[in-house]
């Protein structure tokens, strides 16, 4: 018991104690000082720049601080830094092969961070999945999407896979897909659909409306009209303009066909006879 | 108190509202009515689709019927009634986008002045110092890009009427104003006119004599590069608005005297 009290009041009234507690000291002072000049930047640099750029300088920032801290902190502890990173290096090798996953995430984070295909606050589509991005991390991106949901792509999947940016221009474009019965005028219906979207104030008059026939369908001649909209109207307009088409059609009498089946008996037969049957219990 | 048998002699200005009265303003095919009822202020309207465009007029007057009644129908609360309502003119806050009849040319060294009708919108406020309620487009016009192509560009308003080389072409319309354009080009290449952006938020607004808006006269010079174009926008209406007064400043405020623009920016 004496003998561990001794090495008790020797540790204490050593230098080590000293340094650890100013090792301690200076991580202390290093996470707060981080934080307080990364948020100081970030608000600095708020009005200058995007939130995207904002919240990279910030973590760019803090790391920055804190990884100079550690470095005053451990030599402080009496670490040769130069035998550290040496062996750094030999660690970064061992834990490369254990963590493969996450460093190629980290890896295509910082191409992610490069290449700038997206921001904060863009909404973006990955796969099936459509959101707002909430934030770009080392490891991962992560979304909220239109139902509420929370979603976390890993940034090698994005590196990897088709991403779409909604919101990286102004406008957009909306394809209506409508079939008109083989009887009608595609003069008539063409003019018809120029008239709707020349009375909708959401459609943009240029880019010019697209008149494509896309062919002869089973049942229908089928046509895509395209039209332009600001970015912010996009679902506005899908909406009014679909419904105008059929207004203008129905008030036109331009039948919209449903799939048709004729029952054919051979040219030689005569049609099918069909008698009414009134039916009684 | 405004009625039927003294017309107001504009449809802007500050008109004195009573507790409960329904003021109804028609301006073109836009019909305005608004109501003060203790320290409620209600503002409803709706567009006529079919309006007589070129024969267009302008009523302000008491109405028994409800805002209620309308499409569009907002109300704001207030915790000190006021009865003051200050209907101001504003220009458009994008620009506008206008065609000539049909398309011509300026071959090198000539200049035309052209003629643009510009819609309006109707700035509503109310009380001392002034609180805007809402600003509404008398005519919704279309939105339209200008620019070379769907990435580079800018989101504008397409005016519903053609620009005109001639002034009395041009109907005279309570719910729009004029801005004269000066064209002339300066390069060795003819300059074709298909259509003409109007910077329509770094305008003033001017109402003059006879109650015509105006908009000061906009220069513009191809310069002889031909790339460029120098845009001019008077402090002062036109020549040919007489004794005008300056009813709304711009939406915002150019850098300088002149603003030199790519050429694709003003024209195409």
């Amino acid at each position: 018991m004496n003998e561990y009290w001794a090495d008790l009041v020797n540790f204490l009234s050593s230098d080590k104690i000293w340094s650890m507690t100013r090792a301690i000291l200076l991580l202390v002072v290093g996470v707060a000082f981080a934080k307080l000049a990364s948020t100081t930047i970030a608000k600095l640099v708020e009005k200058m720049a995007d939130s995207h750029r904002a919240m990279l300088l910030k973590r760019g920032s803090y790391y920055l601080i804190l990884i100079l801290f550690l470095i005053s902190a451990l030599h402080e502890l009496g670490f040769n830094l130069s035998v550290l990173l040496g062996a750094a290096g030999i660690f970064t090798v061992a834990i490369g092969f254990a963590s493969q996953t996450s460093a190629s995430n980290l890896i295509s984070g910082l191409f992610l961070v490069a290449e700038r295909p997206f921001g904060v606050g863009d909404v973006i589509r990955v796969g099936t999945t459509t959101g707002e991005v909430l934030s770009i991390d080392l490891l991962s991106v992560k979304l909220r999407t239109f139902d509420n949901l929370f979603v976390r792509i890993p940034n090698e999947s994005l590196i990897k896979s088709e991403v779409t940016t909604l919101t990286r221009f102004p406008i957009r474009r909306i394809d209506v897909q409508v079939g008109v019965a083989y009887k009608e005028d595609l003069k008539k219906v063409r003019e018809l659909l120029d008239q709707v979207a020349d009375k909708n104030p959401l459609c943009l008059e240029e880019p010019k409306p697209l008149y494509i026939f896309l062919g002869f369908g089973d049942s229908s001649l089928n046509i895509q009209y395209s039209v332009w909209a600001k970015r912010e109207n996009f679902l506005e307009l899908k909406n009014s303009i679909h419904e105008e088409i059929k207004n203008a059609f129905d008030e036109h009498g331009i039948e919209i066909p449903f799939p048709h089946r004729t029952i054919y008996t051979g040219s030689v037969t005569e049609p099918f006879p069909i008698t009414t049957v009134n039916k009684k219990d | 108190m405004q009625s039927d048998i003294d017309k107001p002699p504009s449809w802007w200005g500050v008109f004195d509202q009573k507790n409960g009265q329904c003021r109804q303003c028609c301006v073109g095919p836009l019909r305005l009515i608004v109501r003060s009822l203790n320290g409620v202020w209600q503002v409803a309207y709706e567009r006529q689709d079919d309006a007589d465009e070129v024969n267009a007029t302008w009523e302000v007057k008491d109405t028994d019927q409800l805002p209620e009644s309308l499409e569009n129908n907002s109300r704001y609360v207030f915790r000190k009634p006021s009865g003051l309502l200050t209907i101001t003119p504003l220009l458009a806050d994008r620009s506008i986008i206008t065609r000539p009849h049909s398309p011509f040319s300026l071959t090198a060294g000539e200049d035309v002045t052209l003629y643009v009708s510009t819609p309006l919108w109707m700035e509503l406020a109310v009380g001392t110092p002034k609180k805007v309620l809402e600003e509404i487009a008398i005519q919704r016009p279309s939105d339209t890009w200008f620019g070379p192509s769907t990435l580079e560009g800018e989101l504008c308003y397409a005016s519903t009427t053609h620009c005109r080389l001639n002034l009395d072409e041009l109907p005279r319309r309570p719910h729009r104003a004029i801005t004269p354009v000066y064209i002339r080009n300066q390069a060795d290449t003819t300059l074709s006119v298909e259509r003409l952006n109007v910077p329509a938020p770094l305008l003033a607004l001017y109402a003059a004599e006879n109650g015509q808006l105006w908009t000061p006269k906009i220069t513009l010079i191809r310069e002889k590069d031909g790339d460029m174009a120098e845009l001019k926008i008077d402090n002062k209406p036109p020549e040919e608005a007489k004794q005008a007064v300056q009813l709304s400043k711009p939406r915002m405020t150019a850098s300088g005297g002149a603003l030199i623009r790519a050429f694709n920016a003003v024209f195409s």
